[in-house]
């Protein structure tokens, strides 16, 4: 009976925890090239446009909702309340985007399957509904990582870009690298993670303990409050493709940022974009170390821009790798420097 | 065998011998010089220890002495404007005049603790102007530019001493050099009680080369052009919280380098602590953490 009660206790704090779209938000779907449709979710620009929409993607084990997880702490409706029409997108097998479906062909994807097809399929769908003919794109992390694979093969439609947390190298000597070497061991290409199911289940218990494991990983209760936390593992997380998983720890092995049969090299193609990049990194990112932030912004041709969030810059408190997408200062102290980056790169529709 | 160093740290601090010693550059400057003496005779190089501008002899003190309890003879340099020396007009003449006035006093190889800016004078000298055998770099840069706008502003004043002494300055202090750490009060007391202002003429320069990328030598090349041919078998040691030589700067060394570099970057996630620019040398955890692997490297 007690065990009855303590699973619906349980249930009911991770339903409670749920914040809905607003009516605004339109959604829509892009179909991929390869036959999968995403999830993309639409904010009109509130007042006179001030550039082109702007295209937000979130990272591993998220989905769109961790750009937009609730009134305040939502990138997309910022961008939208500052004369930016937004997308966010979910990537394949997240959040309102399809889920691997053998009989229909779709296996758990791999890191290029986003680049190749998803991002086409996304930043095709968005020109297409808005009219614009290159769009901005904001990428969290991973999302920042296909964005560089898919510019440093040639990938068009866009005009600038930022990059918020996005390693381009894993080989830093880090205690976790030795744990990440074991991993393969344990993946398969063909799994999908659980890591949605185990997020929501643990919830409502994030900020109960101080300096948690996941606090010490992924933010600085400084500068995300518990509850934005809790949002955000409740309904921003997705399962892990093992595929995607096993690409990037092979980052870790090689040094190398590469496709999957190691044929591309990404980083070496970094060198050859020419359109503007802000590349962001956070002074406490336990994920993305800055180092391998940085790495990526050496890569790139140019123009790029730096910029660390850090108190030795005016922050009012370090940020981690989540904080710089859903803490409480993040408008001022971070997305307000993206926008200003994107309307000084500016390019005025016909 | 770290295990055996931690025991062997915990065990001899006690005997360590400190002597104050007085070293004439070829341009006239006194410098000072420590030398900690173990009990008995080692027969390895000794260890220079090279530590940031701006700070006394406190931040190596305890670093020291771990090496020392591993039975190293150890010395602490003073370049000028630091701590018990001359004070100085110019960067470059710290390499020029200072690192081999160093190295004949103590008379033959070295292995290297070099720590920040200074630390990356150093490294620049390895081979040159200072013969060192192998080297461990903490929070050393190999990328120069503004680390953050509050080391602008620090070195634009050149006021290290104003940063102990106000709330303000405190939080500054914080902010760049202790961000992400734990360490004891009395031993941040005893380590701002030791700030020096780096002469207004060394702040320019020091300013001057974060901002162009580069510090050209006395006819010998630059900086970055030493960093290049540098060779020495190197461990670097990277705090994730320095607001001072952040690891994003530091961590090129390994790819510049002609050098075998060896990164350890530490976060809190993985150790409990994600170590600065102070912290690695003087925090509660780095006895623990980095003093280890540091001594077994150089042994």
């Amino acid at each position: 009976m007690s065990r009855l009660l303590t699973l619906s206790l349980l249930l009911a704090g991770c339903a409670t925890l749920h914040v809905p779209l607003p009516p605004e938000a339109e959604l829509h779907r892009a179909k991929t090239d390869d036959g999968w449709e995403l999830g993309l979710v639409r904010y009109k620009a509130v007042g006179p446009p001030t550039g082109v929409p702007v295209l937000l993607c979130h990272g591993i084990s998220a989905n769109a909702r961790n750009l937009d997880l609730d009134e305040t702490h939502s990138l997309a409706r910022w961008f939208a309340a500052h004369g930016r029409e937004a997308w966010t997108m979910s990537m394949r097998a997240a959040g309102d985007s399809d889920g691997p479906d053998e009989s229909k062909g779709r296996h758990p994807p791999s890191f290029d399957d986003y680049w190749q097809h998803d991002l086409p399929a996304a930043i095709g769908l968005v020109r297409q509904v808005s009219g614009a003919s290159t769009i901005d794109y904001v990428g969290h992390s991973m999302g920042g990582m296909i964005i560089y694979a898919y510019l440093s093969q040639g990938g068009q439609g866009l005009n600038a870009v930022a990059t918020l947390g996005s390693p381009t190298r894993l080989d830093w000597g880090s205690g976790t690298e030795s744990l990440l070497k074991v991993a393969p061991a344990l993946l398969s290409k063909s799994s999908m993670l659980p890591s949605r199911f185990g997020s929501w289940l643990t919830a409502p218990f994030q900020g109960a303990v101080d300096d948690g494991v996941f606090e010490r990983l992924f933010y600085n209760h400084e500068s995300t409050s518990t509850t934005s936390f809790q949002r955000l593992m409740a309904y921003g997380t997705s399962d892990t493709a093992g595929g995607v998983a096993l690409q990037l720890i092979r980052l870790v092995e090689t040094g190398r940022f590469a496709s999957n049969d190691g044929a591309l090299d990404f980083r070496a193609g970094l060198g050859r974009v020419t359109l503007p990049v802000l590349v962001v990194a956070a002074r406490l990112d336990r994920i993305a170390l800055t180092p391998a932030v940085r790495d990526g912004y050496e890569a790139l041709g140019g123009p790029k821009e730096w910029l660390m969030i850090s108190r030795a810059n005016g922050a009012r408190a370090e940020y981690g790798h989540m904080d710089l997408v859903i803490g409480e200062r993040a408008p001022d102290e971070v997305w307000s420097r993206v926008l200003d980056f994107l309307n000084r790169h500016a390019r005025k529709e016909p | 065998m770290i295990a055996a160093v931690v025991l062997s740290l915990a065990t001899a601090q006690a005997d360590v011998s400190v002597a104050h010693r007085r070293v004439l550059t070829d341009d006239g400057l006194s410098l000072g010089l420590l030398r900690y003496s173990p009990p008995g005779h080692d027969a390895r190089p000794p260890v220079l220890i090279v530590t940031e501008l701006g700070f006394g002899r406190e931040v190596a003190d305890p670093l020291a002495r771990a090496l020392v309890a591993d039975g190293r003879l150890v010395y602490v340099a003073q370049v000028r404007g630091q701590g018990a020396s001359d004070s100085g007009a110019s960067l470059r003449s710290i390499v020029t005049f200072d690192f081999p006035a160093i190295a004949r006093a103590i008379g033959g190889e070295v292995d290297l603790v070099a720590h920040g800016w200074l630390g990356t004078l150093a490294l620049a000298a390895s081979g040159h102007e200072l013969p060192v055998r192998r080297v461990v770099a903490l929070e050393a840069p190999a990328r120069f530019e503004v680390p953050s706008a509050m080391a602008e502003d620090l070195l634009s004043q050149g006021s290290f001493v104003a940063l102990g002494l106000t709330p303000h300055g405190g939080e500054r202090f914080d902010a760049l050099f202790v961000v992400g750490s734990q360490v004891r009060p009395e031993v941040l007391r005893a380590v701002k009680a030791g700030l020096r202002d780096v002469p207004a003429p060394m702040a320019t320069e020091w300013l001057a080369w974060m901002r162009s990328g580069d510090l050209p030598l006395d006819g010998v090349g630059t900086v970055r052009s030493r960093l290049r041919s540098y060779d020495r078998d190197t461990l670097a040691v990277l705090g994730l919280g320095d607001g001072f030589a952040g690891p994003e700067l530091c961590a090129p060394l390994r790819d510049d380098a002609r050098a075998k570099v060896k990164l350890h970057t530490f976060s809190r996630f993985d150790v409990g602590d994600d170590f600065s620019h102070l912290t690695s040398l003087v925090g509660s955890n780095a006895p623990r953490l980095i003093f280890p692997e540091l001594v077994e490297f150089l042994r």
